[in-house]
């Protein structure tokens, strides 16, 4: 295993062209803090930002709450140094924006480490923006959220962010953090606006009035960055709470076209149900991204078979509604057997040809992403969360 | 020609001169109707050892390197359809042949725009858009093609249909294999459909143009207006004639705004206000989205090459003045947010000394110089790429990967890929 946690440094900053390289190990949120007094910022926040590492971000293609509106890593990574498998060192791309030739880095972001080990990132920063509208929208049900989901989205409002969280995730996080969360409710929505000071009162205006529609009992708007930091500190710490509702969990990650988000809600009740088992819903809900967090014991072996039967489950549905099986957290090896869903023979074979191009044995990172006739992987625990 | 007349897909003889590519008459032209017919197509020239370029309608053919050989020129402007458009998901699926037009009136029916301005968009397909990357003024402030396909499928060299992506708008399963051909000029497969995910249209569009008096007043202007308040939906420095300030030698910074009126009306205060406090005259035109259409029609206007310079958006001053040292005569328009100048160079020998003079700094720099479109006699003279970088051996590798008998378009690319 190589790590890269030792190469944390900033290696350039340039303000005036919006750019920084940094090393792969750098943690995310330390990028934007470098920035933050110059009005620039990183976009994409994954809700680890404070323990991820960039080069980790660029492996996944990571997203985050944000990249509704700002786009996910690939967006922002504009240079690469790559360690191929070879041992050789290679920049690709740069701070220069356009390119000549192949999009080597386009290719690069979100192949999981099976290309080599990327080394140095050369990141796009964006200006912070000049204000914010943040707003909870309550809903007595998560049918009626994720419905006003869909609403905002077709009235053609692009939101910063729109999250939704249910209410048994409200429960952990209140325990938690004592917000005032309205553990009563069926779901939330954190809905947030950014951008010219002008105008964005009438836009959430528009919000408000979709969520009215959509039945919502109630729409909080946080007064000031204290209150919109106790908002977002609830949903980013929302996985850090779940500890609080069963010893152990498994956090799923899939798509869905924004549209089926009440369609995929009503099928994960169903699995939750047939199951037996406790699943909370806390998921970017503007781009269909879900992350339905399953519940369970580890000590209780039969409960661990449901808990896997049921991801895979959650994950076909998806597939099924014209989604995919991972958004921002990959194929790795869980997912790997599920990638003929996805991917014909001819599309897999595509992907084996372009990463025979950098790592031709297959040493980077082996035995993941794709289903592999040799090595017969039997997942018999989900995944692990690193605790934050 | 009797070899490539069997060819599927209603082979013809090239009409000239539009069918040629850099002078390189194809021995046929075929223009299949489906999907199916051009893997049969792709398989038929494949079979007979020989190469292909892919093209739409054909206004974009001028990009790009000579290629070695041409037998087949296999137009896709038959394969047209819209095929899918999820207004709620803010997504849609059009076949590769599909005129932009078709695609804008789609999208603008729901509200919705694909927020990317090639030059020549009446003439121009989905499936050129992706393979020359065309790009236009938005790019400022929207991104570019890579930031909005989402899914895409192609006909590889060996005829089969390879799909990358899907079609929701956050996916990272498996490899990008969408980026793979945006940008590659058709030379490790042919594109036949793609998904985009798309936005909200404007509600309105208006541009501020300020007069300055040199370059350097220009990039100071436009770094003022980068670095203002209010973000500028695009951003340009040319001479002042292209740029509605009207008749002259001088220069003027164009800078576009969007939104509803209240927004537009606060972005058009503060150019106004940054511009002022550098002492500069600069008026307020109706009609933004027209003035843009007709900057980003610069990279296609007739002339003997058009150049395009990368380089840092703070250098964009320096080349700018470079590029006016070499020669009093040539035209210039840069993205100032994007670093992307483009030249205008009227004749052919000009061109080539241009490129010689100014190639080496701006590699050294980082950038790079690229003759984005050029008649043959100046192509003859120079590789219109340059030098890719780091990543040249990769890049081989990746063109024998995914076509090693050479079938699409040899030599048309970077290193003589």
């Amino acid at each position: 295993m190589v790590c890269t946690s030792r190469m944390q440094r900033i290696e350039a900053v340039d303000i005036d062209n919006r750019r920084i390289v940094v090393q792969a190990g750098i943690v995310n949120q330390w990028v934007t803090n470098a920035v933050r007094a110059h009005g620039l910022c990183y976009a994409p926040d994954p809700s680890s930002q404070p323990a991820c590492s960039i080069g980790g971000n660029v492996a996944e293609n990571s997203g985050g709450p944000h990249t509704l509106k700002y786009g996910v890593t690939t967006n922002h990574v504009l240079g690469l140094e790559l360690a191929l498998p070879s041992g050789e060192l290679v920049t690709l791309g740069g701070a220069v924006e356009d390119r000549v030739g192949y999009d080597l880095v386009g290719l690069t972001v979100g192949s999981e480490g099976t290309f080599g080990v990327v080394t140095k990132a050369v990141l796009r920063l964006v200006r912070t923006p000049e204000a914010y509208r943040t707003l909870l929208a309550v809903f007595e049900s998560v049918d009626g959220a994720s419905e006003a989901v869909s609403g905002i989205i077709a009235a053609g409002i692009v939101p910063a962010a729109l999250e939704m969280m249910d209410r048994l995730i409200m429960q952990a996080v209140e325990a938690a953090f004592h917000v005032g969360l309205p553990t009563d409710a069926g779901a939330v929505l954190l809905v947030e606006l950014d951008g010219l000071a002008v105008g964005l009162d009438a836009e959430a205006d528009r919000v408000r009035a979709v969520c009215a529609t959509h039945g919502a009992r109630e729409v909080r708007t946080a007064r000031d960055d204290a209150e919109r930091a106790a908002l977002w500190k609830c949903r980013k710490r929302a996985f850090g709470a779940v500890g609080r509702l069963a010893p152990n969990y498994c956090t799923q990650d899939g798509v869905v076209p924004r549209s089926r988000v009440p369609d995929i809600v009503r099928r994960i009740a169903a699995v939750a149900e047939r199951h037996r088992l406790r699943i909370a819903n806390v998921f970017h809900a503007g781009d269909g991204n879900i992350h339905p967090i399953l519940l369970y014991d580890e000590r209780d072996p039969d409960e661990v078979r449901r808990v896997l039967e049921a991801g895979r489950e959650i994950l076909e549905a998806c597939v099924a509604l014209g989604g995919s099986l991972t958004g921002e957290h990959g194929i790795g090896v869980e997912k790997s057997a599920q990638m003929p869903l996805l991917f014909g023979p001819e599309d897999l074979r595509a992907m084996a040809l372009l990463r025979a191009v950098f790592d031709p044995e297959g040493r980077a990172n082996p035995h993941k992403v794709f289903p592999d006739a040799k090595v017969c992987v039997e997942t018999r625990a989900p995944r692990r969360q690193v605790p934050l | 020609v009797t070899r490539w007349a069997e060819v599927p897909g209603d082979a013809r003889p090239a009409r000239l001169p539009e069918e040629a590519v850099d002078g390189l008459v194809p021995a046929a032209v075929v223009r299949p109707a489906s999907v199916a017919l051009v893997q049969e197509c792709v398989r038929a020239v494949a079979a007979r050892a020989g190469s292909l370029v892919a093209s739409g309608l054909g206004a974009h053919l001028a990009i790009g390197a000579r290629p070695r050989r041409l037998d087949v020129l296999l137009r896709l402007d038959r394969l047209d359809r819209v095929l899918d458009h999820q207004a709620s998901d803010m997504t849609i699926t059009v076949e590769a042949g599909c005129p932009l037009p078709a695609l804008a009136g789609t999208l603008a029916a729901a509200g919705q725009w694909l927020p990317l301005d090639p030059p020549r968009p009446e003439a121009t397909t989905v499936g050129g858009l992706l393979a020359a990357n065309l790009s236009g003024p938005l790019r400022a402030s929207q991104g570019s093609a890579r930031d909005y396909l989402i899914g895409i499928r192609t006909v590889a060299a060996d005829g089969a249909v390879v799909a990358g992506g899907g079609r929701v708008v956050k996916n990272v399963a498996g490899y990008d294999l969408p980026k793979l051909h945006v940008g590659a000029l058709g030379t490790v497969g042919v594109i036949v459909e793609a998904t985009f995910k798309v936005r909200p249209g404007p509600a309105d569009e208006e541009a501020v143009v300020i007069s300055c008096p040199t370059i350097a007043a220009a990039a100071r202007a436009a770094r003022a207006v980068l670095d203002g308040d209010a973000p500028p939906f695009w951003l340009e420095i040319g001479a002042a004639a292209d740029l509605a300030a009207g008749p002259g030698d001088g220069v003027a910074v164009a800078v576009g705004l969007a939104g509803r009126a209240e927004e537009i009306a606060f972005g058009r205060e503060r150019v106004l206000a940054a511009a002022a406090a550098l002492g500069l005259d600069a008026v307020a035109v109706e009609g933004g989205a027209a003035l843009r259409t007709r900057l980003a029609g610069f990279a296609a206007e007739p002339a003997a090459a058009v150049l395009r310079l990368a380089t840092l958006p703070a250098d964009v001053g320096r080349v700018m003045e470079a590029v006016e040292a070499a020669g009093a005569h040539l035209r210039c328009l840069a993205s100032a947010a994007n670093g992307v100048v483009r030249v205008a160079v009227p004749e052919a020998g000009a061109a080539v000394a241009l490129v010689r003079a100014l190639r080496p700094e701006a590699e050294a720099r980082g950038g790079s110089l690229v003759v984005e479109r050029a008649v043959p006699a100046v192509k003859a003279e120079l590789d219109v790429w340059g030098d890719p970088g780091a990543g040249l051996p990769l890049m081989r590798r990746l063109k024998a990967a995914f076509d090693p008998g050479g079938l699409f378009a040899p030599g048309r690319f970077v290193g003589g890929i």
